[in-house]
């Protein structure tokens, strides 16, 4: 059977233009999405059932039997972390934020190691951006600062910017000049038409740069700034004030440097001079695939996009404080939910750490790094695979994630609800 | 040799994020990216091993040249590898320093460790059922 | 069955032409009937002032714009926040409020139907998922089309049928309610930060004006039958001077419908004025009022400002813009592909601007000069005139001119002449408010055949019960206790059940929404456009087929069909 339109899950970009041919229960050809589509779909190897860690090994255990004892961790622990949801869809983190407000714990999402700076930068001087469609329909000149889409995001440059071909821009390529500023020469930057390789740490500095250059300040710039030419600065100011329309997507080589939310909110001031020449708009480029799902849901239910904390009975959000690794780190929880993600692997050691030393419970499809530091990992559907439901593009845009199989595997949206009435005496949200 | 570690995403981490049992995500995660010029320095070819110590930690990976990683700078992709190194202090902002982490680099004939090994390292236990 | 049994009301229901009488109010099911069982739980209003609940016909309470709105703003969540309590979950935001706070303030004011004022299609899903978090209020969403290129296809090629076709098909795969226009054209011409000067601009690239996208668009809302008019926000917003554009576009509505007005004009009060620049700039509330008093097919919202700290947020981007550079605070920006665009910025509206006072007065004036109550309903355009809370204080600023008065006082000296608002000595009354507030609503956005802004037999059960004797309050004398009196219900009651009592929730909301699907004839379909096809999946970055918005989305989601055309 042939499945049309299908939503790939795996990163910000939500390509809806997959075509799944299904066999029996199975999917067995994925056309049109990008490698990490295809292993998406294809090396979809699950946990089975759920498993409990044991005093020498592991062993199986009922959905009914893992529920109630996760149930019993989260309702012992005086100060729970509930941690992930980005690889999900809304309809499940959005229980897992009324989990977190009925338990008084502290909810995070995978933003905080991501673009959580890009939203602290944000939360400081604003937003201008777009969806995807402006910038494929009508730039001309297209930045990729810090962000390497031909690993990270490998359709992006096809469907929405450098390669799409827009109804302002219908010659595509030919009609766009792309920029890439990166530390490294990555396969992106083989692409651009000027590649300007900085000095780690220096993107601070370059904004400033060109800011200065924008306002009319060139004469104040010295020959090199972080290792860019003051020429190749004067170039690219004009390049961007010459543009009929200009788009800057940043990556996580702006959020994880030196500077951190800093370097966005240069990033973003910049932008925002821009404006008063031409029309200029920026974005991060989004990781998992609902990870802006999971700003948006945590938004309109408590207040903040991420690090909520609970434990006043109010929401509160203090970045690094209400973060994960910061809680983690601290040894400050006693007890973890980790929904669809795996800070085992992404978070340093001495924070992945701590989840060995509490009651950590994992709801995730995949076995990963995270279920060997758990005390119970329940296998659940994957969003757009076996289950639908919600996932915000990295723009912002909701596209319903589809159902392309059944696995016989619970929801984890189910999941949650039943830990959460468990939790609420047997009474619903 | 004094370096500074960076880390991102690639493809085929991204392929294999979700086997993370397997080898061939180990492959990918623990290799270490560094100039040619470096990897001279060192006295290393393409493949050989190498120790990277941060005041964290240490960790084994395998050596891989790369014309565009500058100088001074080592690659790895993100993961449990490159985070078996990083510091875990975010300096009030959440985010680890995941791309600024100073290390020292030096060649080594120890071997690499599995992810399990690593988890088990910080008091896991490795699950290798699927 | 469920029975309620209201007695003693105090009922002003200006729909069936009831002011202040005392009566029973009787309730199965969630709607109004003749009388009920002895088992009937019994709730006596002693007299207070009962009236249908509160409609709010133009407010941002939900979407991608109002989410952002939160998202870039943890110092407004700081400043107004509650624990769970009871029904009630955490709340979080003062002028941008989480969703539940949005819910739970506008019904402990009574308020139970409201329709958010600007949904991008595109992603229609996003406002969706927030009414259903919204619970205790029914929901519409205005539909934006001031950018979409279909339409301005079809209005450059002067076809109504096709016009209404796109609308109708948008306005099905949203979900959506009715038509907005947000400065008709400058949204588009805002993809290239520019923006249009007045309603005979032309789009660029397009080859169309405002005037012609706002006349066709009126003609074929018509067409389609639908129940709300088309809802226009006007070119020009915030500009001194704008108050001609606002006259020339009222004067090419032309009166198609008897059941209710032609064209909404929304927030009127930000395109009053007169003046060429910040420093000379005047009401024109005088003669726009003159204007809407001669023109019955013109409803208008006042867009009242009240003074303190709140946020912008508009479809209108070029606006906000400009309103950036000269606030220089925090901006962003959200263009929308093929349809509109949007911006955010946080104000601070304070007494010692002369230009703040001027908004001030004008809104009050536009309540107060407009003749008919029918004609200009009460909102702030909430939040960017001021956050809805602040509306008990608007009823009793048009209530009082004691109130007025005392607030004028404190105002920036040079309001005085430049507006009429100090030399206005009308007062309003209960009736007045109660029109102003919900039954205007209702027959404004057609849903008075949906049960909604009146008590008669049939109607939904939707009703608020305020602790205020109108036979003993004097609201030009005793306008705090009036202030007061609106701030928070005895009771709220939602399809006949007490949500709210004395301000607090007291059980889960079900709340529904309202859309509309225009029927249109076979053969002019968009589905079977091929053109229409085509141009979509080669410009919008999401296929067709993932477009419209899933049953799944309006878990109560209420279709009102019209047939188009016939």
């Amino acid at each position: 059977m042939i499945e049309r339109d299908v939503v790939c899950p795996f990163c910000g970009c939500l390509c809806d233009d997959l075509e799944l041919e299904t066999e029996g229960g199975k999917i067995v050809k994925v056309q049109n999405g990008c490698s990490l589509a295809e292993s998406t779909f294809m090396n979809d190897t699950r946990l089975p059932a759920p498993i409990r860690r044991t005093e020498t090994g592991w062993e199986d255990i009922s959905y009914n039997e893992a529920i109630k004892e996760t149930a019993e961790i989260l309702r012992d622990a005086d100060r729970p972390l509930l941690y992930g949801w980005s690889s999900t869809h809304g309809e499940a983190q959005s229980i897992g934020v009324h989990i977190a407000e009925l338990i008084g714990a502290v909810i995070d999402n995978t933003s905080t190691v991501c673009h959580g700076p890009s939203i602290l930068a944000i939360q400081e001087v604003g937003h201008p951006g777009c969806t995807l469609g402006q910038v494929k329909n009508r730039a001309d000149v297209i930045i990729y600062w810090g962000a390497n889409p031909v690993e990270a995001h490998p359709r992006h440059m096809s469907r929405y910017t450098t390669y799409a071909t827009g109804f302002f821009v219908p010659e595509a390529r030919r009609e766009r000049t792309v920029i890439v500023v990166d530390t490294r020469r990555t396969d992106t930057a083989n692409i651009a038409d000027e590649f300007v390789q900085i000095e780690r740490g220096g993107d601070y500095a370059v904004f400033s740069a060109l800011r200065a250059i924008v306002r009319g300040n060139a004469s104040v710039i010295p020959r090199k700034v972080a290792g860019v030419s003051k020429e190749q600065l004067i170039r690219i100011a004009e390049i961007c004030k010459k543009a009929k329309f200009g788009a800057i997507f940043f990556g996580l080589g702006l959020t994880m440097s030196r500077g951190k939310y800093k370097n966005i909110r240069n990033a973003i001031e910049l932008t925002d001079e821009l404006n008063r020449h031409t029309k200029f708009v920026i974005s991060p480029l989004r990781g998992h695939g609902n990870v802006y799902g999971s700003n948006e849901v945590f938004t309109w239910m408590t207040g903040y996009p991420f690090a909520v904390d609970f434990a006043r009975g109010i929401a509160f959000y203090n970045p690094g404080e209400t973060t994960a690794v910061d809680i983690l780190r601290r040894g400050e929880c006693d007890a973890a939910l980790i929904v669809a993600s795996d800070p085992g692997a992404n978070f340093p050691r001495a924070a992945a750490a701590h989840l060995a030393k509490i009651p950590t419970v994992v709801i995730d499809p995949h076995v990963n790094a995270t279920t060997a530091l758990s005390r119970i990992h329940i296998p659940c559907t994957a969003a757009g695979i076996d289950a639908a439901g919600t996932a915000y593009r990295m723009d912002g845009v909701p596209i319903r994630l589809k159902k392309v199989i059944d696995r016989g595997y619970p929801d984890d949206a189910e999941i949650l609800k039943k830990i959460y009435d468990l939790l609420n005496g047997g009474m619903g949200p | 040799m004094k370096c500074i570690l960076n880390t991102g995403r690639t493809v085929p981490q991204g392929a294999s994020v979700e086997h993370k049992g397997s080898e061939l995500y180990s492959t990918v995660a623990s290799a270490c990216f560094l100039n040619p010029v470096d990897m001279m320095m060192l006295g290393i070819e393409n493949g050989d091993r190498v120790r990277v110590t941060t005041p964290a930690g240490h960790i084994v990976l395998t050596a891989r040249p790369a014309e565009g990683v500058a100088r001074g700078e080592i690659f790895v992709a993100i993961g449990p590898y490159a985070n078996h190194i990083i510091s875990s202090e975010t300096h009030g902002t959440g985010m680890p320093d995941f791309k600024s982490q100073s290390v020292d680099v030096e060649p080594t004939e120890e071997p690499i460790k599995s992810v399990g090994e690593l988890m088990e390292a910080i008091g896991g236990l490795r699950y290798d059922r699927t | 069955m469920t029975e309620l049994w209201v007695k003693n009301a105090c009922v002003i229901d200006p729909i069936r032409g009831i002011n202040g009488d005392i009566m029973d109010i009787a309730i199965r099911d969630g709607r109004i009937v003749e009388s009920v069982s002895d088992r009937a739980e019994v709730i006596d209003a002693e007299r207070c002032l009962t009236l249908p609940g509160g409609i709010d016909s133009h407010t941002h309470v939900s979407g991608t714009k109002v989410n952002f709105g939160r998202y870039m703003s943890p110092e407004d969540m700081r400043a107004g926040r509650t624990k769970r309590k009871g029904k009630m979950h955490v709340t979080s935001g003062y002028y941008v409020p989480t969703t539940f706070g949005n819910s739970y303030r506008y019904s402990a004011m009574g308020y139970t139907t409201l329709l958010e004022g600007a949904m991008a299609p595109l992603e229609a899903r996003h406002t969706h998922e927030e009414f259903t978090a919204t619970p205790h209020q029914d929901m519409m969403a205005n539909t934006l089309f001031d950018g979409n290129w279909a339409v301005m296809d079809a209005v450059r090629e002067k076809d109504i049928r096709k016009t209404a076709a796109v609308v109708a098909w948008t306005l099905k795969a949203a979900r959506g309610y009715g038509i907005k226009l947000t400065n008709p054209g400058g949204t588009e011409a805002w993809g290239w930060g520019e923006d249009l000067t007045g309603i005979h601009d032309t789009v660029p690239h397009f080859a169309v004006t405002p005037a012609e996208i706002i006349t066709t668009m009126i003609r074929a809302n018509e067409l389609l039958k639908l129940p709300h008019s088309v809802h226009l926000h006007c070119n020009n917003l915030g500009k001194p001077g704008n108050y001609q554009t606002t006259l020339e576009t009222f004067e090419l509505v032309p009166d198609l419908n008897d059941a209710r007005q032609t064209l909404y004009a929304t927030h009127v009060q930000f395109h009053a004025y007169g003046g060429g620049t910040w420093k000379n700039i005047c009401s024109k509330a005088e003669e726009i009022t003159r204007l809407v008093n001669s023109k019955p097919q013109i409803v208008m919202d006042m867009g009242q400002i009240m003074f303190g700290r709140t946020m912008t947020m508009t479809a209108d981007g070029p606006m906000e813009f400009n309103l950036h550079c000269l606030h220089n605070n925090k901006w962003s920006n959200h263009d929308v592909e093929l349809e509109t665009g949007s911006g955010i910025i946080p104000v601070t509206y304070s007494k010692k601007s002369t230009v703040n006072c001027i908004m001030w007065a004008i809104g009050l004036e536009l309540a107060l000069l407009t003749k008919n109550p029918w004609q200009c309903l009460l909102e702030t355009d909430n939040p960017n005139g001021a956050p809805f809370v602040k509306y008990p204080e608007v009823i009793g600023l048009l209530m009082s001119k004691r109130y007025r008065d005392e607030e004028c006082a404190a105002l920036h000296a040079g309001t005085e002449q430049k507006t009429s608002l100090y030399a206005l000595e009308r007062e309003m009354d209960w009736h007045d408010i109660a029109v102003m507030t919900r039954a205007g609503q209702a027959k404004a956005l057609g849903i008075v055949s949906q049960g909604k802004g009146h008590l008669g037999v049939g109607a939904e059960a939707d009703i608020a019960i305020y602790p205020i004797r109108t036979d003993s309050v004097d609201p030009a004398r005793e306008y705090r206790k009036v202030v007061e009196g609106f701030q928070k219900t005895r009771y709220t009651i939602k399809r006949g059940r007490v949500v709210s009592r004395d301000g607090e929730i007291i059980v889960d909301g079900a709340n529904a929404t309202f859309w509309v699907d225009a029927k249109v004839p076979e053969d002019i379909r968009m589905e079977n456009d091929p053109e229409f096809i085509k141009r979509f999946e080669q410009f919008y970055t999401v296929r067709m087929s993932n477009y419209p918005v899933q049953d799944v989305y309006l878990p109560r989601g209420r279709c009102i069909e019209t047939e188009a055309f016939t």
